[in-house]
């Protein structure tokens, strides 16, 4: 009888993002409705995230808020508070990337409602790969890659650097010590993605702080 | 290893379809070239994740698309397997991506009598 068995076939036909895409319009919604700009940092781990929203913060000061996804202790949090604005911790649990759900979770706890605030940062979990596929509801998604991770690796995380609106390339004040040829990251990044806008910075010193800001000021005082 | 919570996604969104858990003898799934998934690590993640919220042990049957680009140079439309095929005219990978990120739970193959 084995090969007379018959088998019920039931169509699912459901994207397997579904539920995430559904949070990230609900996310992207309530954060267009309170006019709140919305960004998503994604790099590897130790490739600058939270320096750089050290040094953004610096620069929007109450203008920004963050949230905060990538490691499990309060610590990145505590660095942003410090620089002086708000921050929200998202307790990840060991996961490799956020998803929209944590991110509306997030946003409950947090305080949207100052007339200032037009800046949203979110530090996502450091990881090239899994972060990539999903939607937080943001504005822009913005990769960060950083000088001492080599020149090579656009190419060997496509997904990511095929999805991002903006390349940051972090660390340039280690350029005179670091063979890493910026222009090949650029055309690679560029060949993923013809239309991905580039900035070099250091978010230690500086350097190239303030183009980013300006930049990112202009997206949202439109 | 993202495809762990994908797997899990993908018994949920099972689930609520049939309306809890029972053995499967197959699940069909649709992933994309540009999709940003491992197809190996997925079925890795999906066997275990099966077993273990009452699905049985189903073989998972991955259709793999070709994504769809448009050149922006020559305006060829073609087809890729995956990220790092350019242009089959001219060469370039200065490009649109029209389709390719898909990932979808499609059917499920149940035996008769085992519900
Ligand atoms: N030389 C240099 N070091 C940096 C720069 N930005 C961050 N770092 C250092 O890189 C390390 C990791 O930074 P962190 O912001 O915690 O990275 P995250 O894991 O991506 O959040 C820290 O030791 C930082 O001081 C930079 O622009 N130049
Ligand atoms: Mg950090
Ligand atoms: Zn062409």
């Amino acid at each position: 009888m084995c090969d007379d068995i018959t088998k019920q076939t039931v169509n699912i036909l459901t994207p397997v993002m579904n539920k995430n895409d559904r949070f990230a319009a609900s996310n992207r919604e309530l954060l267009n409705g309170k006019i709140i700009y919305t960004l998503n940092l994604i790099s590897s781990p130790g490739a600058g995230k939270t320096t750089l929203l050290e040094s953004m913060a610096r620069f929007f000061g109450s203008k920004m808020a963050v949230i905060e996804g990538d490691v499990q202790t309060d610590r990145d949090a505590e660095r942003i508070r410090k620089a002086g604005c708000q921050a929200w911790q998202i307790e990840t649990g060991g996961s490799c990337h956020l998803d929209a759900e944590a991110v509306n979770h997030a946003l409950g706890h947090m305080d949207l409602e100052s007339d200032e605030l037009a800046l949203l940062c979110i530090e996502n979990v450091g990881n090239l790969i899994c972060p990539s596929s999903y939607d937080l509801g943001e504005n822009l998604k913005v990769g960060l890659l950083s000088l001492p991770e080599g020149d090579d690796k656009i190419l060997k995380y496509p997904s990511l650097f095929s999805r991002i609106s903006v390349l940051v390339i972090n660390k340039m004040d280690l350029l005179p010590h670091i063979d890493f040829d910026v222009n090949r990251v650029i055309d690679e990044c560029r060949s993923l993605n013809p239309e991905v806008l580039v900035f070099t910075v250091s978010a230690k010193t500086g350097e190239g702080m303030e183009e980013f800001c300006d930049f990112l000021e202009n997206q949202f005082s439109d | 290893m993202h495809e762990l919570s994908l797997a899990k996604d993908m018994t949920r969104i099972i689930g609520k379809v049939l309306g809890g858990c029972k053995p499967l003898d197959t699940v069909n799934i649709t992933i994309g070239p540009l999709s940003g998934i491992s197809p190996e690590s997925l079925r890795f993640c999906f066997t275990e994740v099966a077993k273990m919220e009452g699905f049985g042990e189903p073989r998972l049957v991955i259709t793999e698309t070709e994504a769809k680009l448009i050149c922006l140079d020559c305006d060829a439309e073609y087809q890729a397997k995956e990220f790092y095929q350019g242009c089959p005219l001219c060469g370039s990978f200065n490009r649109r991506i029209l389709s390719g990120r898909e990932f979808t739970v499609d059917s499920v193959e149940i035996m008769e009598g085992t519900d």
